[in-house]
């Protein structure tokens, strides 16, 4: 999408939209915030049109990222976390220093193996996984907020996605 | 925060963690730095990033207002010759909006400690499923669906709470077999859960109750556990409820009263 085309950008919100907006509204559960991190997400991915490649459905994943990362900021925003713990960790440098987004946008055949293999983690795992994406978490809150010790939030959060990995190995 | 070192095994460890952003910011400064030194690391790291995006797009899919095209659209100056009228394009990559609405269940988020819940949420799941194979889904099942899976989200949002209060309850001698756990948040609620109650006498139910530093116990709500005598609900409690310093458990007449009447089933301190 080159920058100045608006026909371009009416086509990438058209399709891509009701994703961004699904996972900003999971996250943040306040529809008037989900519209403004859609709104945000879509204004980024204009200003660096040039940056990023066309193939569509990298350019999806990014957009999906780019929504839970702006979400998750805004999460913590509200939240006025009084141990500051997030304070040195703003979005933007998640962002930047994100790994680069080299996947495509999943089949449906696909994501109802995930769901379906989410649903089979064993609770802790989940919640894990969960609140670490969901609720953007350090492994040291969830630790603490789940009163496990540390070693064993890291090692049920590696096992989860070892699983739901496979679930998509399995898929094709 | 100081940093603490990590030895490189530790640090191939951090993969993980550092796809979902749950790593502290020590953390990250130096997993990335051993990152762009460590093939193994970079390959993982590229495994793993479809599966990132796989939670990305395993939550509930809703459709955005159809106001915020043109507000996203006009924020930046685009020019768009021609709105067109067309309902947005579904992409081929997310289900029909029946499977999509089964999807509400699957993808709730469910708590800790809700399993109670989640036997709840699979048998409904069911039976969505043969409600869809007969494309018979009435909007009545939508309804409660949906509520059970907003539920389900609550329930995990009162575990996220920063203001977490954690209280376990204890069996009493009308009950030593029962046990409970509430999380309590000011900003977010009353999440109670308990296993192994007795079952109840008809036309009662059961209460729970929050004592607070003041002389009368306030009634949080009322509740009945299913077969197993298992039950996972969410309280909104008022925000200006006082810190609870106790919660106890009790059988009243159904519709519940002002004040506790029968016998302590659980309490906890």
């Amino acid at each position: 999408m080159a920058q100045g085309d608006g026909d371009a950008l009416a086509e990438l919100y058209d399709r891509y939209a009701r994703p961004v907006y699904s996972l900003a509204l999971r996250i943040l559960r306040d529809a008037r915030d989900a519209e403004d991190v859609v709104q945000e997400v879509f204004a980024q991915a204009w200003r660096h049109a040039a940056r990023y490649s066309p193939a569509r459905g990298v350019v999806a994943a990014w957009l999906v990222t780019l929504a839970r990362s702006r979400a998750i900021d805004r999460l913590r925003a509200r939240k006025a976390r009084p141990e500051g713990a997030s304070d040195d960790r703003p979005g933007l440098q998640f962002i930047d220093s994100a790994p680069p987004i080299d996947h495509q946008l999943l089949s449906s055949e696909q994501v109802t193996r995930v769901r379906a293999a989410l649903e089979e983690l064993p609770v802790l795992q989940r919640v894990a996984v969960e609140l670490a994406y969901f609720e953007g978490l350090t492994h040291v809150e969830i630790a603490n907020r789940l009163e496990q010790p540390l070693g064993t939030i890291k090692t049920r959060i590696r096992l989860a996605l070892g699983k739901l990995r496979e679930s998509l190995a399995g898929a094709v | 925060m100081a940093t603490t070192p990590i030895d490189h095994g530790g640090l191939h460890e951090l993969v993980e963690l550092y796809m979902l952003g749950a790593l502290t910011s020590p953390e990250r400064v130096q997993f990335e730095s051993h990152l762009k030194t460590c093939d193994e690391c970079q390959a993982r790291l590229k495994a793993l990033s479809p599966v990132v995006g796989a939670l990305a797009q395993a939550v509930p899919q809703v459709e955005p207002p159809p106001s915020l095209r043109a507000r996203v659209l006009s924020s930046v100056g685009a020019n768009v010759k021609e709105m067109p009228e067309r309902a947005p394009r579904r992409t081929s990559l997310f289900v029909p909006w029946l499977a999509a609405a089964a999807s509400l269940v699957t993808a709730v988020a469910l708590g800790g400690y809700s399993i109670a819940m989640r036997g709840r949420v699979t048998s409904l799941e069911d039976r969505l499923r043969d409600a869809a194979r007969q494309l018979a889904l009435s909007e009545r099942q939508i309804a409660d669906l949906r509520r059970t899976s907003a539920q389900g989200q609550f329930q995990m949002a009162v575990l996220a709470a920063p203001d977490l209060l954690r209280m376990d309850l204890a069996g009493q001698p009308a009950a030593p077999r029962s046990a409970g756990r509430a999380f309590w948040s000011r900003s977010r609620g009353l999440l109670f859960t308990a296993s192994s109650l007795p079952a109840l006498p008809s036309g009662r139910t059961y209460q729970l109750w929050v004592l607070a530093a003041q002389p009368a116990p306030i009634s949080a709500g009322l509740f009945k556990p299913d077969q197993a005598g298992s039950v996972t609900t969410i309280f909104e409690t008022p925000i200006d409820l006082p810190q609870p310093v106790g919660m106890a458990v009790t059988i009243e007449p159904d519709g519940g009263v002002p004040a506790p009447t029968g016998d302590k089933y659980l309490v906890g301190q």
